[in-house]
């Protein structure tokens, strides 16, 4: 049977991914593993985006956030590694649990 | 009235306290001999108020001065509870001649001690004693006049305090010396001994007679006597009460005494008198010879009229024991002041025991002539000891008769005096031979002719009598006597009534009558005679015992002798020390006074002193219990006098006086003479019998010893004064400041125990309240607060976990609100139900 592929399946699709991409950052260790995360979890969000632009006749504002949705998750990404440089400058360890100085 | 004899000599007493006053603050400034003449001018404006107010008292008739007397004024000083205290001058005979005395004495000692001091007051650590010397002087002589003119027996014990403070002061001037200032306090202590005994007189007379007043309390007490012998006594009555066998009278009256056995020094309280001659001699000479311890028979005489029998008998017997001890260890004594010292102990118990016997006049003279020559015998051995370059002891003097002559005849004088040196059955005599014999007259009296009024009733049964008068007359005499032998009317023996009113008038004219008729009755036996209340209240009187009579008697053989052997040792035979002999000297300032003083033993005593003394025997004798006895021998016509008995003049030889010629007349010659033969070539007679005869041996130990007086003093009262005090002492140590310490420990551990429990922990059991609490209250916080801190680890998972679930509520919580709504509305009235 051909399943029709309708909005729902897309929202779906994001919110899947949004929630795999929270559960990466829940759990990796690994700072790299944290900003896949992240990237996961905009990267959902664009997926969105795009899906109600298409569903919508005539706009196209969707896929111009979707843009700069792009654009803002190269941008972080540059500057959370550049954190994640300076975190291993002083603990010579990309493991973010060792990052706990500030507990309280 | 005229108040201005009371004035000056209350003048008289007050300048010498300015004098002291004077002295006290600005004396060192004064300088050494300016202050000597301010005392001595005090003295002397002193002297001359005195010699004013005698010779205008001379001058004066009795009326006159008994109206003057009972006019003076009297100061309202103080009220204890409803008793008023009064103080003024007391005005009559005695109080004049003896502040005469007094002035006159302390006046020539005062001019002696200007030459003594000058050699005796060192400037020592730059405190120069010789202002002090002098200021102690002035204020004893304004004590002493304040106690001779004082009118309240209060006043009198403030100012006897007063003249043993000074006696304290004065004997222990060279304080620097240990004896000198043991001395003193030995004297003040013993003093105080007898001032006790004074107190307790003084409390039972306010609290019974509810007066000082001297006046006041004779007539209270007479009139209790009274009360008490009627059929309704006073409840407040000092005959009613007794204490083991003596009336609180007779206990009054040896209260009282105590303190003249304290100040006078008399048997047990003796024994400060000698260890007083520390002090300088002008002190010894003024202090312990003419005033100061005259003062206790002066109280004697004061309070006579508060005596009972018992009491006068008391201090008959203290007397006559002091004057017999007191003579037997002069005899031994090396030091010439300590002869002289004992000697004044004896002469003093004379006094004493005519006083107990009755001899109210004669012992007073006696006290007047006594304070002439001892001070001038005081002052001749004060130059003696100047002179042999402070040298005391007679042992080593000697011959000194060349080389002081002044002092050496002077001296003589003075043994004369004292040993009763007179003419028998003339009038011709020194000092000690009218009063000395006049008190043993009226010993004789009271011993062998003793009661009177029995003897002359039976004397005069025994005569052949002829004609009507006589008999009428002795019926008469009969009558009036039987009814007087019941106690007598008050109004007949009363103080105030007797002298000087019609019914004394009448009562001494009754008293001529029968003492006029007893005497022609009894004339052979030389009785004592006086009014018929009189000789009735002097047959209740015991006669003294024979030996009170021959004690004393012994005693005017032994006074020649050791005052002979003194002299003789002294200045007469050969030198003993020719270092001290060598040096012998004297000082016309020294010697002066002492020939005025024996121009006053020789010229002045009888027929200045006695008259005056017999003027206020009248008033001051006049009790309703004893009787005085004037030992002079009257004639008929004279006898019968108010208030005393009177020996009467005899013409055949079983007179008292007659009697006394035969046992003692000749005394000073034997005494003297049997000084003489045994200290003729020095002591080595005396020396060979002592080691020779055994018993005489023993009896110069033991009066050299002073009859152990003092061992025993020292070893009983102020050894056991000690031992009480160290019991005391550890009882205080042990039990009390135990005490002490057990509450301090008690308060320390209580405080310990609650700041540990309640505060704050030390030790591991302890709990600690305060502590525990706050540092519970803290550590709940802590745990709180680190329970609280928990989620924030650091950890960015955890954030984002939390970030995320937190979101993911949120959303589904905005997502079912509606169901969430009515789902807790359904929950809230299922609660409602349940609860209502």
């Amino acid at each position: 049977m051909i399943l029709a592929v309708g909005l729902n399946h897309y929202l779906v699709l994001s919110a899947l991914i949004f929630s795999m991409g929270i559960l990466c950052m829940m759990t990796k260790r690994n700072a790299i593993g944290i900003l896949i995360g992240v990237e996961l979890v905009l990267n959902a969000a664009n997926v969105n985006l795009v899906a109600f632009s298409r569903y919508q006749t005539g706009a196209v504002d969707g896929q111009i956030v979707a843009i700069f949705v792009i654009l803002l998750a190269a941008a972080e990404a540059a500057v959370a590694i550049a954190i994640f440089m300076n975190f291993y400058n002083t603990v010579r360890t990309i493991d973010v649990d060792r990052g706990d100085e500030l507990h309280g | 009235m005229n108040h201005t004899y009371e004035i000056c000599l209350a003048a008289g007493v007050v300048i010498p306290l300015i004098s002291f006053a004077i002295l006290a603050i600005w004396g060192s400034a004064i300088g050494k001999p300016r202050a000597s003449y301010v005392a001595l001018a005090a003295i002397g404006v002193g002297l001359l108020l005195a010699t004013y107010v005698m010779v205008g008292w001379l001058g004066m008739t009795d009326a006159a001065r008994h109206d003057l007397s009972a006019a003076a004024y009297r100061y309202h000083w103080a009220d204890l509870g409803n008793i008023p205290i009064t103080v003024g001058v007391k005005l009559d005979s005695l109080t004049v001649i003896m502040y005469f005395m007094v002035t006159f004495v302390a006046f020539w000692i005062h001019f002696f001690s200007i030459g003594y001091m000058e050699g005796h007051s060192d400037e020592v650590d730059g405190q120069s004693k010789y202002h002090r010397f002098f200021a102690y002087l002035s204020l004893f002589c304004f004590s002493m006049l304040g106690l001779v003119v004082s009118s309240s027996l209060l006043f009198l014990f403030f100012f006897w305090e007063l003249v043993g403070l000074c006696s304290y002061l004065l004997i222990g001037f060279y304080f620097d010396k240990k004896f000198a200032s043991d001395a003193g306090m030995k004297a003040f202590i013993v003093n105080r001994v007898g001032d006790f005994g004074f107190v307790v007189g003084l409390a039972l007379s306010v609290l019974f007679l509810r007066t000082f007043d001297l006046d006041q309390a004779a007539a209270t007490f007479a009139g209790q006597f009274h009360a008490h012998s009627g059929v309704f006594a006073a409840s407040l009555n000092l005959f009613g009460w007794h204490v083991s066998g003596m009336t609180l009278a007779t206990l009054m009256g040896m209260c009282l005494f105590c303190g003249a056995i304290g100040k006078s020094a008399q048997f047990p309280l003796h024994v400060w008198l000698p260890d007083a001659m520390a002090g300088p001699t002008p002190v010894s000479a003024l202090i312990h010879a003419a005033t100061m311890v005259a003062a206790g028979v002066y109280l004697v005489a004061r309070v006579f009229r508060l005596l009972t029998p018992d009491a006068q008998m008391f201090v008959a017997v203290i007397g006559c024991i002091t004057l017999t001890l007191t003579a037997l260890i002069a005899i031994v004594q090396t030091d010439i002041k300590k002869v002289l010292a004992y000697s004044t102990l004896s002469q003093l118990g004379y006094m004493v025991f005519g006083m107990g016997a009755g001899a109210w006049i004669a012992a007073l003279f006696h006290l007047m002539t006594h304070a002439f020559f001892k001070s001038m015998l005081f002052l001749c051995s004060g130059q003696v000891i100047e002179g042999c370059h402070h040298e005391q002891d007679i042992r080593k003097m000697g011959g000194l008769r060349k080389k002081m002559p002044v002092t050496c005849w002077t001296f003589f004088v003075g043994v004369l005096a004292i040993s009763g040196f007179g003419i028998a059955g003339t009038h011709i005599g020194l000092g000690g031979f009218f009063s000395k014999d006049e008190i043993l007259a009226v010993a004789y009296e009271r011993t062998f002719n003793w009661p009177p009024s029995h003897e002359a009733d039976s004397h005069e049964e025994s005569l052949a009598v002829s004609d009507e008068p006589r008999a009428s007359a002795r019926a008469a005499l009969r009558s009036s006597i039987a009814p007087d032998i019941a106690p007598a009317d008050p109004l007949g023996t009363s103080p105030f009534r007797l002298v000087g009113t019609e019914q004394g008038e009448s009562a001494r004219g009754e008293g001529d009558r029968a003492g006029s008729l007893n005497a022609r009755g009894s004339a052979s036996s030389g009785h004592a005679t006086g009014t018929p209340t009189k000789l009735s209240i002097a047959s209740t009187l015991r006669a003294m015992p024979r030996w009170m009579f021959w004690l004393p008697i012994l005693i005017a053989y032994v006074t020649p002798f050791y005052m002979m052997r003194c002299w003789w040792l002294t200045f007469a035979g050969r030198p003993r020390d020719q270092h001290v002999h060598d040096h012998a000297h004297e000082m016309w300032k020294m010697y002066v006074p002492l020939i005025v003083l024996s121009a006053g033993t020789l010229f002045c005593s009888y027929w200045v002193f006695r008259p005056l003394i017999a003027d206020a025997a009248a008033a001051a004798t006049d009790s309703s219990l004893i009787v005085a006895v004037d030992g002079e021998a009257h004639t008929v016509a004279e006898a019968g006098g108010g208030t005393m008995l009177t020996v009467t003049h005899a013409p055949e030889a079983s007179s008292p006086h007659h009697a006394l010629i035969a046992i003692a007349g000749f005394a000073w010659i034997i005494g003297m003479g049997l000084a003489w033969l045994i200290y003729r070539n020095g002591l080595r007679l005396a020396e060979s019998l002592r080691r020779g005869v055994l018993p005489i041996r023993l009896a110069h130990k033991a009066l050299q010893e002073k009859l152990y007086f003092d061992h025993v003093y020292d070893n009983v009262i102020v050894m056991g004064t000690r031992a009480v005090a160290v019991v005391v002492y550890a009882f205080d140590k042990i039990v009390i400041d135990g005490l002490v310490n057990l509450t301090a420990i008690f308060g320390r551990f209580v405080g310990s125990f609650t700041g540990r429990q309640l505060d704050m922990p030390i030790r591991k059991g302890d709990f600690g309240l305060v502590d525990a609490l706050a540092n519970g209250i803290a550590g709940v916080m802590l745990d709180a607060g680190s329970q609280i801190r928990r989620p924030q680890n650091g950890r960015i998972r955890t954030y984002v976990m939390i970030t995320a679930g937190t979101a993911a509520v949120v959303l589904l919580a905005v997502l079912f609100s509606d169901q969430i709504g009515s789902g807790l509305e359904a929950i809230r009235r299922s609660l409602v139900v349940a609860g209502g």
